[in-house]
């Protein structure tokens, strides 16, 4: 009897675990479909999971490196910084480098970051917070503090460009998810990861170089972060110093622990984040249709962040684990 | 397990393939709004809803959260939702780009209420900066002639450069300086924007030019800080503010502000759907520039103009 409730309670908590999220997102478009006949167009659908890519693709780098333990609130100032440099070599170098330059100073932005916590032993919190402010300046410095527009067909392209009917924002964002979760479910890396985050001394004892990790997560956050601004700044045609990637860094947070992953790290589930930012993005979407008043969707906002880690934190309990 | 599968499958299935009313036949006007946040705002939002009331038109608003992301998601909604005309008051104008292109290929026109524009819009309509720059420094030739005060030296407050629209403010007190012989002997660019800025760029000035007689500070709460920084320094300098916020309003009560060029932002987003009509009538636009008259304040007009903006917030 014991062991039939035990192994009751491991199924509802499994299960919550692989459905809990897609079931959720499906609850939520069925609830706003049913409402609105303008929310359950295939445009609209497909429109706004092209708004979930720019969430989606920037919450894998930090899924891994929440998962890691840590976590960088540097994310919004540094797509603000690489977007402005980035785009503003377009006219003389073309898109293709702006687009590359963007990228690959995001990524050495990231590995900056990382240098800072692992071999100077700041805390990430503090690290990022600085760099946060840093970054943010130098974007100011750079442009005086005005928008840098982006006309080229190919930058434009990556945000609104559309292949075989699909948006191609949504095949670079399952790309990009389909790399994250192969790194972290099938090489070691993904292990050494979720083994720094769970205990880092038995991490260090076991032979893993936990430096090495953790430089290579912020890295990655670099990295995710400078695919996620250029389809951004693809989007919005421009970017702006000031107001690109404002309140990124808590929009990906969001994703990620509502995607499942503990803000203590060691456990991880980047699938999740990708149904989370889809979810964020779908109910911004039906609650503006439903003209439901923005401090109400504030409201709605934090009830189903802490609803989904809520429950989170029961299926823990039901499989009788305490959650790292 | 497959159950569940098959739930989840079914529901999003059910959701897409619904059967979708058909769209009423009345003309639709989305609005997509900065915020909700500010008074001012409110007043475009009431100004835009009062006309499609008018005019007979259906009214969606989706409001902008003052996120540039979600100001595009927003326009790329109402295009899929097919309305008939969009307005627009962006939170960052230089992102509607490629979703106004968007919305101009699906044949919706659109229109920028205030803030500014990019990408192909059908026409901006924006406060008269450049007159009410002209009218504070008449209204400071007008006063100081009636004072019998002989100086000749003024001061300009502008807001920073980027801001293309609101910077014509300082450029049309100056070019009416010019022509009523005027000198602009002091212009500092007010940072940081607020009363405080205000503050200390007006004790920069007087310090610069003692024999100051009237300032022009092209935003609201930095003429009201500015006043103040007067009225510390015990000085007669003319100050004349630019918005028409209950800061200013309070200012000019208390006497240490003399005058206030008021924005109107519930015309602006009133003539916005008035502008859509003429559209869809035939009118063509094409990135104009529309501006929208501003009001004269001073102590004695103040009761009557919250007057007239109380019956329109409450109509």
């Amino acid at each position: 009897m014991i062991l039939k409730q035990h192994s009751a309670r491991v199924i509802i908590a499994n299960q919550w675990d692989r459905f809990g999220l897609p079931f959720l997102l499906a609850v939520l478009i069925a609830v706003f479909a049913g409402l609105s006949e303008s929310f359950r167009t295939v445009y609209n659908l497909i429109s706004n999971l092209q708004f979930a890519a720019m969430i989606g693709i920037g919450a894998i780098g930090m899924a891994f490196c929440i998962m890691s333990g840590d976590f960088d609130i540097s994310v919004g100032s540094m797509s603000a910084l690489v977007g402005v440099l980035g785009a503003s070599l377009v006219p003389r170098f073309g898109g293709v480098v702006g687009v590359l330059v963007t990228i690959l100073l995001a990524t050495a932005l990231g590995f900056l970051n990382g240098v800072f916590v692992t071999k100077l032993k700041i805390p990430a919190f503090i690290t990022t917070l600085g760099m946060m402010y840093i970054y943010r300046s130098a974007a100011y410095i750079y442009t005086t503090n005005t928008p840098v527009y982006i006309k080229d067909p190919f930058w434009l392209f990556l945000g609104n460009g559309v292949v075989l009917g699909v948006p191609f924002a949504i095949i670079l964002m399952v790309f990009c998810f389909a790399v994250g979760i192969y790194l972290l479910r099938k090489t070691p890396f993904g292990r050494y990861v979720v083994a720094v985050g769970t205990n880092k001394t038995a991490a260090r004892l076991s032979g893993i170089n936990v430096d090495g990790i953790k430089l290579a997560v912020f890295t990655m956050v670099g990295l995710f972060v400078g695919i996620a601004s250029v389809v951004t700044a693809a989007n919005l045609g421009s970017v702006n110093p000031g107001m690109t990637g404002q309140g990124y860094e808590f929009q990906l947070i969001t994703a990620v622990v509502l995607g499942g992953t503990a803000l203590s790290g060691g456990n991880g589930n980047l699938l999740g984040a990708f149904f989370a930012a889809m979810i964020v993005t779908y109910l911004k979407n039906g609650l503006g249709m439903k003209q439901v008043n923005s401090y109400w969707q504030f409201v709605a906002f934090g009830l189903v962040l802490i609803f989904a880690v809520g429950v989170n934190r029961l299926k823990f309990t039901l499989l009788g684990m305490r959650e790292t | 397990m497959k159950k569940i599968r098959y739930l989840i499958l079914a529901l999003l299935i059910a959701a897409v393939l619904l059967p979708g009313a058909a769209f009423a036949q009345a003309k639709t006007i989305g609005f997509s709004l900065w915020t909700m946040e500010y008074t001012f705002f409110q007043a475009v939002e009431k100004g835009v809803r009062d006309a499609c009331k008018d005019l007979g038109y259906k009214y969606i608003m989706l409001d902008q959260n003052a996120e540039p992301v979600k100001m595009v998601q927003d326009i790329n909604t109402l295009v899929g939702q097919k309305v008939s005309g969009i307005v627009i008051t962006p939170v960052d104008p230089g992102a509607i780009g490629p979703a106004v292109e968007k919305a101009r290929k699906a044949g919706i026109p659109v229109v920028c209420a205030d803030i500014g524009k990019s990408g192909p819009v059908n026409a901006l309509l924006i406060s008269n900066n450049f007159k009410g720059g002209e009218m504070a420094m008449q209204f400071i030739d007008k006063t100081l002639k009636a004072k019998g005060i002989k100086g000749k030296k003024v001061g300009v407050g502008p807001v920073q450069p980027q801001w293309t629209y609101a910077r014509q403010r300082g450029e049309g007190f100056k070019a009416m300086a010019k022509k009523l012989g005027y000198t602009v002997a002091s212009e500092l660019v007010v940072n940081p924007p607020d009363a405080q800025g205000g503050y200390d760029t007006m004790q920069q000035m007087m310090s610069a030019v003692p024999d100051l007689v009237g300032v022009f500070y092209c935003s609201g709460r930095e003429a009201v800080g500015a006043a103040n920084a007067i009225k510390a320094a015990e000085k007669d300098i003319i100050v004349v503010g630019y918005n028409g916020d209950p800061e200013e309003i309070q200012a000019m009560r208390d006497g240490i502000m003399a005058a206030d060029i008021a924005q109107q932002p519930y015309n602006i987003g009133y003539d916005s759907v008035k502008l859509l009509k003429d559209i869809f009538a035939g009118k063509k636009y094409e990135d104009a520039v529309v501006p929208v008259d501003v009001a004269f304040l001073t102590p004695d007009t103040i009761d009557k103009f919250q007057a007239d903006y109380e019956a329109k917030m409450n109509r």
